[in-house]
């Protein structure tokens, strides 16, 4: 035999062993009548929301018919729906502007994955164990049902806990009025970034208790202190659209970007000028700049009003924050502070930021409050170029009261956990839907354990994760492309943006939009349950909602309800007419004008010589988005890691202590350690090291389960002074060399990265 | 050994060696209608959630590669001769072709808009019936379609916005009972169309 028959014949058999290795059964299964009359090959583009974060960015979605297989009535079989193929932003939406971040465009691996929760389960193994059963819809009803009703009867509706991510809109209105009319616990809403604390220092100084919106398109100069406002902070496309403006988008000077970190951030990446500085001294550093206005006659301390008031000293023009008396508790030199400070002033409208971790230390509202002040002494408070606090539209049905007002912080979780630890009777059945405290906050809290204490846990979820997987009954939610949406967002545009979006597809699974479960439940629990959630599902709520919009001047004019109705789900929301911003009221007014404290840290810098500053993932944000296989592959825009987590540090640290690029190292704090690849780069200070937060899941999906460590479990529980917050940026941690390896993985794939995921 | 005896044997190797694999291979074909007929379900749950251009047999494979194609058997046998002499329109059932790339094939809803009341008792509407019944659509075969391999991309409403008859590619259906492929759709018959009405007969007007 030649060589070349060989050849031939070896790619034949090998050719025909691979495709052996994997048929695909689908043309043996029965078809389903389809529920949808759609024309093959022509793509249609609904509007829906974007739920991946808090910023609430419109989207289109491509939906064109296709095949599913899925399960109906316990039969596998193929179905012809329309199926969404891509998200883009929605053009119209005041918010996204017709873009959509890299996380965005992920949503729809949510909707296709494959470990998403496929039906009602109930626990059958040990806790925690994860071994579930599947039960029917009318068990799951039933059991949820009989928990609840037994508490009633009990008269310890108190012992109702419920557990949500941060809610808006109509879903809110639902959640929240489900639990005042059972009489349960108020609804916590928990998210590890929820920025409560510039939330609250905003109330103080402005009297407006929101994230604010940052009009970049007209700033001429911006001073960032760690906000990472192109990646993750806030919401993130309105700012890079705005930001994309005040670089390119209009004719004469870009305006100039500042930005003030320890160490530096994708969004740091792209500033003009980036300021290293100590951890915790950006108040310092903002009054700081302050003094140079004040003193330099660039600006009166009058001028400042309120927001100024609050700082102590600021009538006195700051005496104590001189540039040459704080330069080296900032370590950033006096020429620099009062160069800024002079540039600032110059080139109005000039605006402040704070976010991430300068808010997340022990003295973050103060440093809020001093930016708060910086701001309104630059007089770019509520003015074109500045910060500015969006009307949100608070129509809740008709039933005002129980979505307003209250904003919760990671703390409130912390204060379940206590309370359950103290009194484990305190909660007898705890409803969770979308958040998962477990992995996202630290050991301390010990809210695992806290949880493992409660009788009955029932979850929304869609996937399990690492709180899900406690619950005793499962009540999977539809995944958003298939739900019902709407949202108001409380910053990103100077418009009041009502959004709304109908289902873009059918469920693809045996789930159940969380909002109808509670309405059917109202139902069945009758009396005043059902007295206060009159509406029959959750559209029917939302068309109630939004039918108070119509004679307001808005994007949508209509001749009747009906009509009202139609163009607001065509164009995704509903949004006013006019850019307007709320009026600012005086805040708060403290006992006495806030003083500075400094930062505490927890950790002597003798034992814990580093700051440790995890930040949020430009992919896996807060860790909720780690199982999304699109997010795993992307690499890291600055460090191009993917598939894992890092350490980052300083060449002169890793030098002095012998560390090489991509060697394993341990850093642990007083209260844990972790271990993970270090990655040596420039942009850190040397006593700073930084790891994002995302990674190091234990239980959640087959792509983020036990892959790199998670920086939250070794937080020291430290809280913000005045907002009780946890203070993410306050642990001091000591590292130590483990062995050299090559475990960082430089664009490398999945199976290279996860031997395992090969014999799956 | 002469020099040709040695090919003679080499060939005679290689035929043998094919001859095995072939019969492997249609025995593995053969495994399958089993489970065509009683599939078990654990199997089809674990089937892949990963997109394969792959075949669901071998034989299907080696079919594909010699471009023969099976006879599609349609599980109910429609007659459009029978829908078209009573006065239907082709568009009737196969909406959108003046649209869209492909035109709809009815679902059994659609059927059964007429067959309620129309020769109900029937046969072939009788399992029209029972497949409604059971919530079921009628998985009809498909009858002429591309391979995916010959990468070609064919849009149905520029041609029929051109004024070609549905017949000129799909033939005379009022004399057909169930569709089969009267016209072969090589490339040959595209380009000399194409020529015919002098449009384009560039490689990416198709093949993108």
């Amino acid at each position: 035999m030649e060589r070349r028959d060989f050849l031939k014949i070896s790619a034949a058999t090998g050719a025909v062993a691979a495709l052996e290795g994997c048929g695909n059964p689908d043309h043996q299964l029965i078809r389903f009548v389809p529920e949808e009359d759609m024309l093959p090959g022509l793509a249609t583009w609904k509007p829906s929301i974007c739920t991946l974060c808090p910023a609430g960015c419109g989207m289109l979605v491509r939906v064109m018919q296709g095949e599913a297989e899925v399960v109906r009535n316990g039969q596998l079989g193929i179905l012809k729906m329309g199926l969404p193929k891509k998200l883009e932003g929605n053009p119209a939406h005041p918010i996204s502007h017709g873009r959509l971040c890299p996380r965005g465009q992920a949503g729809l691996q949510v909707t296709y994955h494959p470990d998403r929760i496929k039906t009602p389960l109930a626990r059958s193994g040990p806790r925690g164990s994860g071994q579930f059963q599947e039960i029917t819809w009318d068990e799951a009803m039933k059991q949820l049902l009989s928990h609840l009703t037994a508490l009633q009867t009990s008269n310890e509706q108190g012992k109702i806990g419920f557990l949500t991510s941060p809610l808006r809109g109509q879903r809110k209105t639902i959640v929240h009025g489900f639990a005042a009319a059972l009489k349960a616990a108020p609804p916590i809403e928990f998210a590890f970034l929820a920025s409560r604390t510039i939330q609250e220092a905003n109330a103080w100084s402005f009297g407006s208790d929101a994230l604010p919106t940052v009009d970049l398109s007209h700033s001429n100069y911006l001073i960032s202190f760690g906000a990472d406002f192109l990646g993750t902070w806030n919401s993130p496309v309105a700012q890079s659209v705005g930001y994309g403006h005040m670089r390119n988008g209009r004719t004469g000077q870009p305006g100039k970007f500042v930005q003030v970190e320890s160490r530096i951030s994708q969004t740091g990446a792209s500033a003009d000028e980036w300021i290293p500085s100590q951890p915790g001294m950006d108040g310092v550093f903002a009054l700081s700049l302050a003094h140079v206005i004040l003193s330099e006659k660039l600006g009166t301390a009058g001028a400042a009003g309120h927001a100024g008031a609050l700082i102590a000293g600021w009538s006195e023009g700051l005496p104590d924050y001189a540039p040459a008396a704080v330069e080296k508790q900032i370590g950033v030199p006096a020429a620099t502070i009062s160069r800024i400070a002079r540039e600032a002033a110059a080139n109005a409208p000039a605006v402040a930021l704070i976010g991430d971790g300068p808010a997340a230390h022990t003295n973050g509202f103060f440093n809020a409050l001093a930016v708060n002040a910086l701001n309104a002494v630059l007089g770019s408070v509520g003015k074109p170029g500045g910060i500015v606090f969006s009307p949100v539209w608070t129509s809740q049905s008709g039933k005002p009261g129980a979505a307003e007002g209250k904003k919760d912080g990671e703390s409130s979780v912390r204060t379940l956990a206590e309370q359950i630890h103290a009194t484990p009777d305190s909660v007898k059945v705890l409803l969770v839907d979308g958040a998962n405290p477990v992995f996202a906050t630290p050991m301390a809290w010990r809210v695992r354990e806290a949880f493992e204490k409660v009788p009955f846990i029932a979850s929304f979820g869609s996937f399990i994760d690492e709180t899900t997987v406690l619950a005793d009954l499962i009540l999977p939610d539809h995944s958003p492309l298939e739900s019902w949406l709407d949202d108001s967002p409380e910053s990103g545009s100077t418009k009041t943006v009502a959004s709304l979006a109908p289902p873009a597809m059918q469920p693809l699974h045996n789930t159940r939009s969380m909002p109808d479960v509670l309405l059917d439940l109202a139902h069945q629990l009758g009396g005043p349950v059902a007295a206060a959630l009159p509406w029959k599902t959750y559209d029917d709520a939302l068309k109630i909602a939004f039918s108070s919009l119509q004679k307001q001047k808005g994007s949508v004019s209509a001749t009747d309800a009906d009509d009202f109705w139609t163009k607001v789900k065509d164009q995704g929301g509903w949004w006013s007419a006019e850019d307007k911003s709320v009026s600012l009221a005086a805040g708060k007014i403290p006992a006495a004008a806030v003083k500075n404290t400094a930062p505490q840290f927890d950790g002597s810098p003798d034992q814990f010589p580093f700051h440790f500053l995890p930040f949020a993932s430009q992919l896996c944000y807060d860790g909720s988005l780690a199982h999304l296989p699109w997010m795993q592959e992307s690499p890291d825009p600055l460090s191009t890691v993917m598939w894992g987590t890092w350490v980052e540090m300083n060449p002169r640290t890793a030098e002095k202590l012998a560390i090489k690029q991509g060697d394993t190292i341990e850093v642990a704090s007083q209260h844990g350690s972790l271990r993970a690849p270090a990655l040596i780069a420039p942009g850190i200070a040397p006593d700073v090291i930084a790891m994002p937060i995302g990674q190091g899941h234990t239980n959640f999906t087959r792509y983020a389960s036990g892959r790199g460590a998670n920086p939250i479990s070794i937080l020291a529980p430290m809280v913000e002074s005045g907002t009780g917050s946890l203070a993410w940026a306050a642990t001091r941690v000591k590292i130590s060399h483990i062995s050299e390896g090559k475990i960082v993985m430089f664009g490398a794939s999945l199976t290279d990265a996860s031997p395992e995921l090969k014999h799956r | 050994m002469s020099r040709s005896n040695l090919g003679l044997k080499r060939c005679l190797r290689v035929t043998v060696f094919l001859g095995m694999i072939i019969l492997v291979l249609s025995l593995l074909d053969r495994t399958s209608p089993a489970q065509d007929t009683a599939p078990p379900p654990q199997t089809m749950t674990q089937s892949s959630p990963i997109f394969t251009p792959a075949h669901r047999t071998v034989m299907d494979a080696v079919r594909e590669f010699f471009g023969s194609r099976q006879k599609p058997v349609q599980p109910i046998a429609y007659t459009h001769k029978v829908h078209l002499a009573n006065g239907m329109q082709c568009t009737d059932c196969h909406v959108g072709v003046d649209r869209g790339p492909d035109a709809r094939i009815p679902s059994v809803n659609f059927c059964m808009t007429c067959h309620q009341v129309i020769a109900t008792d029937k046969p072939e509407i009788k399992k029209l019936a029972a497949y409604r019944a059971r919530g079921e659509d009628i998985p009809w075969q498909r009858v002429y379609g591309f391979l995916p391999s010959a990468h070609v991309k064919f849009n149905h409403a520029p041609h029929i916005r051109a004024g070609v008859d549905c017949a000129q590619c799909h033939g005379d259906m009022t004399k057909q009972t169930v569709a089969v492929r009267m016209v072969d759709h090589t490339m040959g018959f595209c380009v000399q169309c194409h020529r015919e009405k002098n449009v384009s007969v560039d490689c990416v007007a198709c093949h993108y």
